[in-house]
């Protein structure tokens, strides 16, 4: 009866506050990592990480950058879906009505369309940065793949969302992407009619294009992301390494780094345990520096978005129409690298080029084993590697222009400025 | 001795369960990828008629939008040319004698045949025929050579 009745409403409502999450805020850097190690979520996170790696230009976040977009698509898109139907011509009629009956549906709309440029962008500008820090050599070789499948996933997705608001811009630009496709030597007629559904885009098409966008897709990319952070988390950055203390500054630290304080639980067989390469005294709590970091990434990249999208309307040309092609028929902007060389030769542009780009991604980490300049950009160790690399980029992205800016009617060329 | 003779065995039955639920297994996923091929196709008929040939005047080109499709009335008889670029499946467009692509600029003689541009084959032709009520029928699932006129 010492209690008043407020001191037990605090005590109650902390106990429930407590089931939820055991730690509560946390206050000493004990509960900081506790904080962190024990949410499913923020565990994904080691406890303490590199204060090196978390200067920005350490990795510009574009990785971090990356998932947010991809988490700012699917909310934006579960939200389309609600108004969104998969069958023509309702489809077209859908999307003019979340253009102009629904309450903010072009605002979603168009964050949805953005966010998904920007994620193609952002991701071929991530594979960059790993490869000109090196960040691709052991032990993460195999996270280069995933990241390479993640690239792959991310044009997927985006290819088969093209499809949805059943425009002039949509239909064309499929029909070009799929014929593309048919050029693969063997399977390429039965790949296409697979795709399709049949032999030429219709209902059939849009309700497979729907599926995967909506579903098959983004199910299979949380599974490589998870992968792809999961095992960042547990290699740790490129880089973090480089800055281990010279035994003369290891006195001077709290701890010295050969005598770090960890449980040894069972003898593994896997050759360096991630803690041995690491110096306390070089590590913060990820909680809050780290988080806090992300969280700001988080705002920016939002608020950006949003600006985008009220300034800038996404396309929706006339209803597709099979019989009349527009002049001249262009595939997604970061497929016209390819559709300029498809100009030349459909066989070099649609399926040998692409052919090597991926077999060469994919082979790169297991035939650059060299491990010299691992970690930090433009090592002069990898000269040889980086001007290739940033050549064979450059020429990319150069066809992309090409295509995108350069080419008019009948795919001849015209100045952007006339 | 007669121990290990039964673990052995049972090794064994094991290893023949495994790969026999591994075989259903992988039978299934065939037929789960085989249910991907849709055996009705809702699409429009591949054999059809255009009309009566009345309505193609002696020496014109019609363009049959919705079949996607050039059916043309000459000295020598009728026929059919298709208007889906070998390319990359884009509409040509009947100019001059010839066709010209407006996706990659592929350009074609009168007779479908590719002069420039990235175009691998020539333009499909597709035989026509006369049906008994006296309409033009097109099909699509037989293709000819340029040579192929039809007198009617």
């Amino acid at each position: 009866m010492s209690q008043t009745l407020g001191q037990r409403t605090a005590s109650w409502l902390n106990a429930v506050g407590r089931s939820v999450c055991r730690i509560g805020w946390p206050r000493t850097d004990k509960d900081r990592a506790a904080a962190m190690i024990s949410s499913i979520f923020l565990h994904i996170h080691p406890a303490r990480v590199s204060r090196h790696v978390l200067r920005p230009t350490a990795t510009l976040a574009l990785g971090l950058i990356s998932g947010i977009l991809f988490l700012v698509l699917s909310v934006t898109g579960l939200a389309l879906m609600l108004y969104y139907v998969p069958y023509p011509p309702e489809s077209y009629r859908s999307m003019k009505d979340l253009q102009f009956v629904v309450t903010f549906g072009i605002v979603l709309r168009n964050m949805h369309r953005w966010s998904a440029h920007a994620m193609v962008a952002i991701v071929f500008l991530h594979m960059c940065r790993v490869f000109w820090t090196g960040s691709y050599k052991a032990p993460r070789e195999f996270n280069w793949v995933v990241g390479v499948m993640l690239l792959i996933l991310t044009l997927a997705l985006s290819f088969t969302g093209y499809l949805l608001p059943w425009d002039q811009l949509a239909y064309w630009a499929i029909t070009v992407g799929t014929n593309i496709a048919a050029y693969a030597p063997l399977v390429g007629d039965r790949l296409k009619f697979l795709m399709l559904g049949g032999h030429v885009i219709g209902p059939m098409t849009l309700l497979r294009f729907y599926v995967l966008h909506c579903v098959m897709l983004p199910l299979l990319m949380l599974m490589l992301i998870s992968l792809h952070v999961w095992r960042v988390r547990k290699d740790g950055l490129s880089g973090a390494d480089l800055h281990l203390a010279a035994p003369a500054e290891e006195a001077a630290g709290v701890f010295p780094a050969s005598t770090k304080t960890h449980g040894l639980m069972a003898l593994t067989r896997r050759p360096r345990a991630s803690v041995e390469a690491r110096d306390p005294n070089d590590e913060v709590f990820a909680w809050p520096h780290l988080l806090f970091r992300e969280l700001l990434v988080a705002l920016a990249v939002v608020i950006v978005l949003h600006v985008v999208s009220l300034v800038f309307m996404a396309p929706l040309e006339e209803m597709a129409d099979p019989t009349r092609t527009p002049n001249p028929a262009k595939a997604p902007w970061y497929f016209l690298g390819l559709q300029e060389l498809v100009h030349y030769s459909a066989l070099v542009g649609g399926v040998i080029v692409p052919t090597l780009i991926v077999a060469a991604l994919v082979g790169l980490p297991y035939f650059d084993r060299r491990k010299a300049g691992i970690g930090r950009w433009f090592a002069p160790e990898r000269r040889f590697a980086n001007t290739t690399f940033t050549a064979l980029a450059i020429i990319f992205v150069g066809l992309t222009i090409i295509g995108t800016l350069f080419r008019g009617p009948n795919w001849a060329w015209v100045w952007p400025w006339n | 001795m007669t121990e290990d003779r039964i673990d052995l065995e049972r090794r064994r039955v094991f290893a023949v369960g495994c790969f026999g639920i591994g075989a259903a297994t992988a039978g299934f996923l065939a037929a789960t990828f085989r249910f991907l091929v849709p055996n009705v196709l809702y699409e429009p008929s591949r054999r059809f008629d255009v009309g009566p040939p009345v309505d193609f005047p002696p020496d014109s080109a019609t363009f049959l939008p919705d079949r996607r499709l050039y059916v043309f009335n000459s000295a020598d008889g009728f026929y059919a040319i298709s208007s889906i670029c070998t390319h990359l499946g884009c509409n040509v467009k009947h100019i001059g004698a010839g066709f010209e692509c407006p996706c990659h600029g592929s350009k074609f003689d009168e007779n479908g045949r590719v002069i420039s541009g990235p175009a691998p084959q020539p333009l499909s032709w597709y035989a026509i025929s006369l049906s008994p009520r006296e309409q033009l029928i097109v099909d699509l699932d037989q293709t000819v050579g340029p040579e192929f006129r039809l007198r009617a």
